[in-house]
């Protein structure tokens, strides 16, 4: 699934999308931690379908995922 | 400018700055709805910080205690457009829900804002002031909160951190 990466976590990242796949958000995380420097000690927000989730949820691969750093908007 | 309570599909985005021109025509296109008797405004303007230590200064080296003040030259806005619009939907919808306002405008800046220029826009109008007054913070307040919006400060001479609202 392509998971859109957003401002500090795109910088680490070094890119503004990553391509992955995993069964769950928790999965997915931990994948992610691995693709990029740093991010399990940043603070983020995950996105599945322009919501954001705190629990576990399952994925079927056709969500859009966005890993989303603070809001600095206004 | 034809704002309506139906939900219409709209972005809020804007490239670069907002033109204190497009403010005075805003206001200009509600003369013609008489039901109107006030217009609350809240304008969000780049902000020249000077900060100490900056986090995440790219291109100063190494910490040599020798810390010169710098300052915010400029902020570059980027934004998750698709679910900062549709979370504005939502706000807009629970204003609209609270007061009853005429219309409510919001605009934000995307791109690269210098220090002193307006990134941000929310206009509200209604038959009496209270109303607007108080959507128009609301409105303000939830942006801030709710938007997926990144501001990257730009630093004078060089290097950058990325801010985010508490």
């Amino acid at each position: 699934m392509d998971v859109k990466l957003f401002g500090l976590i795109a910088e680490k990242a070094g890119t503004e999308r990553m391509q992955l796949s995993a069964p769950d958000t928790d999965a997915l995380l931990r994948a992610l931690e691995q693709h990029i420097p740093g991010l399990s000690s940043l603070s983020y927000a995950l996105a599945v379908d322009r919501k954001i989730v705190r629990d576990n949820v399952k994925l079927g691969g056709g969500e859009e995922i966005a890993l989303l750093p603070p809001f600095a908007g206004g | 400018m034809s704002e309506t309570k139906t939900h219409k599909k709209r972005d809020i985005f804007v490239e670069g700055p907002i033109d204190p021109a497009f403010i005075a025509e805003s206001i200009a296109k509600h003369s013609t709805k008489h039901d109107i008797g006030a217009h609350e405004i809240f304008l969000g303007q780049v902000r020249a910080d000077e900060l100490k230590s900056p986090q995440g200064m790219a291109t100063r080296g190494p910490a040599t205690g020798n810390q010169q003040p710098t300052t915010v030259q400029a902020i570059e806005y980027t934004a998750y457009r698709d679910m900062a619009n549709e979370q504005m939907a939502a706000i807009r919808e629970e204003a609209f829900a609270r007061w009853p306002i005429t219309c409510l405008h919001v605009h934000h800046s995307q791109g690269i804002i210098k220090a002193g220029e307006l990134c941000f826009f929310v206009f509200a109008s209604s038959a009496h002031r209270q109303m607007a007054r108080e959507a128009v913070a609301y409105v303000t307040d939830e942006v801030k909160k709710r938007l997926p919006i990144f501001g990257k400060e730009i630093f004078q001479g060089g290097g950058h951190q990325w801010k985010h609202n508490t």
